[in-house]
């Protein structure tokens, strides 16, 4: 409200985009609260948490429910994304570019003072590219190794059986740096932020301050707004 | 243990000799309460007996030197266990059946061995003498009545008590690792029956939560450190069952309330046999995968003949043993660290660029 405008919003998210995002949030933790007291099944607090939700067989269960749900939503937005970017409706800003670890170099120097400015950023800054593409890889790895302990029979008529126990280390190790890549990375980087803190509302309400958008995407701004 | 229970063998050898040896001497009434010398003026008769109401002739005799030699011998009189009985106790059948004098008379232990027996009482063996069973055995059938031994003296012989009604059992058990080495060595690191059954409030085994919760019994020896090292048997068997999908599932569910929350899934005794328990280094690599095998197929049907290598035999992941499982393991117990601390530092980076003002 310091200057006019400053309060003016335009629209930054599609009401798809929000929707996948609040997917993943609640099947996100659905998995991670059922995942995780199967990789510590002897915790007292795990006890709770099975004993709450009806035992292991129903944790076990609804850990797969969800797990085939985030596989679906998943499959969905690839086959959106790509085809946004076939058809050339939505522009492939997700794509890695070299500018983005020119970024990332740059944005460090800036950050120990290096640099007097930090680097423009586009739709996406090199920090949400990275993540989303981690989180790509990681679905991926997570939804193979899950399925293939889901069905070890089946996967052992065609692969080695020592691919389950290493499905299993995998997919549990997978977890949790996703865990912590969310804690650390998502939650401190992109809410608890000094710009952002304490949450951007953005990808929930699919507005943006025309003010936040020119700060941190100065490029998309450029593009949509013009010069300046 | 042994040491003591060795005094104490000798001890009550000597008193025996001692006991026999006064009674030759004819001194016995001096050494003994009078009731003992009593009672036993009409039952030091072997041919004392009693025609029950069934026919069936019941010995009445009691051999002194026996009864001396028990572990009751120096510490009772006959009227301790047999209250009933005066000076002018009835004679005559005044019992349906032997059974029948048994079942009434065996409660007398409970007046010193309380403890004991409310644990009978939970027992299936309880649950079977209730419903009317005659061979279900009461707290004399297996410890004798005037020949009572210390039961924790001789394991051999609670093998053996148990041998009187399961005799099959006896003797897979006596040929399998534990009970060869128990019989023939004395080894007394080897469970006998009721190391794994337990002596007095023994549960119905054919049941799920009693098959769930075994390996909790096979672990309590089998995850001891000292006592494992003494054979080289590694205690990581306990770990990697417990932390394997089947052994999480039983551990899980063993306490469950109802049955039906329950599931069977593979326990230790599947590959390894319940009574028949064969070491897995005496009967080699190639048997032991088959019978792994063999116990794989019994539920996964239709799994792969290479299936059974999904589990790793107890062996914790090494370039050795399951190398691509270790590899996965030992990537991401670097790749985890590098990844957030790279992240944390970033974030502090910022904050510290924003903190030092722009």
């Amino acid at each position: 409200m310091r200057e006019a405008g400053a309060a003016e919003y335009v629209v930054r998210f599609s009401f798809w985009a929000r929707f996948q995002h609040a997917a993943v949030i609640l099947l996100f933790g659905a998995l991670l609260v059922t995942g995780m007291p199967q990789k510590w099944p002897y915790l007292e607090a795990s006890r709770w948490v099975i004993d709450s939700l009806g035992g292991i067989f129903a944790v076990r269960w609804l850990h797969r429910a969800a797990g085939i749900a985030l596989s679906a939503l998943f499959t969905a937005h690839l086959v959106g994304a790509i085809t946004g970017v076939v058809t050339r409706r939505s522009p492939p800003s997700m794509l890695l570019s070299r500018k983005d670890f020119q970024d990332a170099v740059d944005n460090l120097r800036y950050y120990i003072g290096w640099a007097e400015t930090p680097p423009r950023f586009g739709r996406f800054d090199y920090r949400q590219k990275f993540e989303y593409w981690g989180l790509i890889f990681g679905a991926v790895i997570m939804a193979l190794t899950g399925f293939i302990l889901y069905f070890p029979i089946f996967f052992s008529r065609m692969l080695p059986a020592e691919l389950i126990p290493a499905a299993k280390v995998m997919h549990t190790n997978e977890a949790l740096l996703a865990f912590l890549i969310v804690l650390i990375w998502h939650m401190a980087g992109a809410h608890l932020t000094p710009e952002s803190f304490p949450m951007d509302t953005s990808i929930f309400t699919g507005k943006i301050r025309k003010e936040k958008l020119r700060r941190e995407h100065p490029l998309e701004y450029e593009e949509r707004f013009g010069g300046q | 243990m042994t040491r003591r229970s060795g005094a104490t063998t000798g001890g009550i050898a000597v008193a025996a000799a001692l006991a026999v040896g006064l009674l030759a001497g004819g001194a016995w009434a001096q050494q003994s309460p009078e009731s003992v010398a009593q009672c036993l003026g009409c039952h030091d008769d072997p041919q004392l007996s009693l025609t029950l109401k069934d026919g069936s002739v019941m010995s009445l005799h009691v051999n002194p030197q026996e009864f001396a030699r028990s572990v009751h011998g120096s510490q009772l009189v006959c009227t301790d266990c047999h209250a009933q009985y005066d000076q002018n106790h009835p004679s005559g059948a005044t019992f349906p059946t032997k059974r029948a004098y048994v079942i009434a008379a065996y409660e007398t232990c409970k007046k010193c061995h309380f403890d004991t027996y409310t644990r009978t009482l939970e027992s299936v063996h309880y649950e079977l003498v209730k419903g009317g069973l005659d061979s279900a055995p009461v707290c004399t059938n297996c410890h004798g009545a005037h020949n009572i031994q210390n039961p924790h003296e001789k394991r051999a012989m609670v093998s053996r008590s148990c041998a009187t009604c399961h005799q099959a059992v006896y003797e897979r058990y006596a040929r399998s690792v534990h009970g060869k080495a128990l019989v023939e060595e004395g080894n007394q690191d080897v469970p006998a029956c009721a190391d794994c059954h337990t002596h007095h409030q023994i549960e119905q085994p054919g049941t799920k939560r009693f098959r769930l919760g075994s390996p909790e019994i096979c672990i309590r020896c089998h995850g001891d450190e000292r006592r494992m090292a003494k054979y080289s048997i590694s205690t990581a068997v306990a770990q990697t069952y417990l932390s394997d999908f089947h052994g999480v599932t039983a551990s899980l569910t063993r306490a469950a309330a109802s049955p039906a929350s329950q599931r069977v899934v593979v326990t230790c005794v599947d590959c390894h046999g319940a009574h028949d328990m064969a070491s897995p280094r005496l009967k080699g690599h190639a048997a032991m995968k088959a019978t792994v095998a063999a116990t794989c197929a019994k539920c996964h049907e239709g799994a792969s003949p290479d299936f059974p290598a999904a589990w790793l035999s107890h062996y914790e992941p090494s370039l050795r043993h399951a190398p691509l499982v270790y590899l996965v393991g030992l990537f991401y117990k670097i790749f985890i660290p590098f990844v957030v601390i790279g992240l944390v530092l970033h974030l502090l980076l910022h904050l510290y660029r924003v903190s030092a003002g722009r």
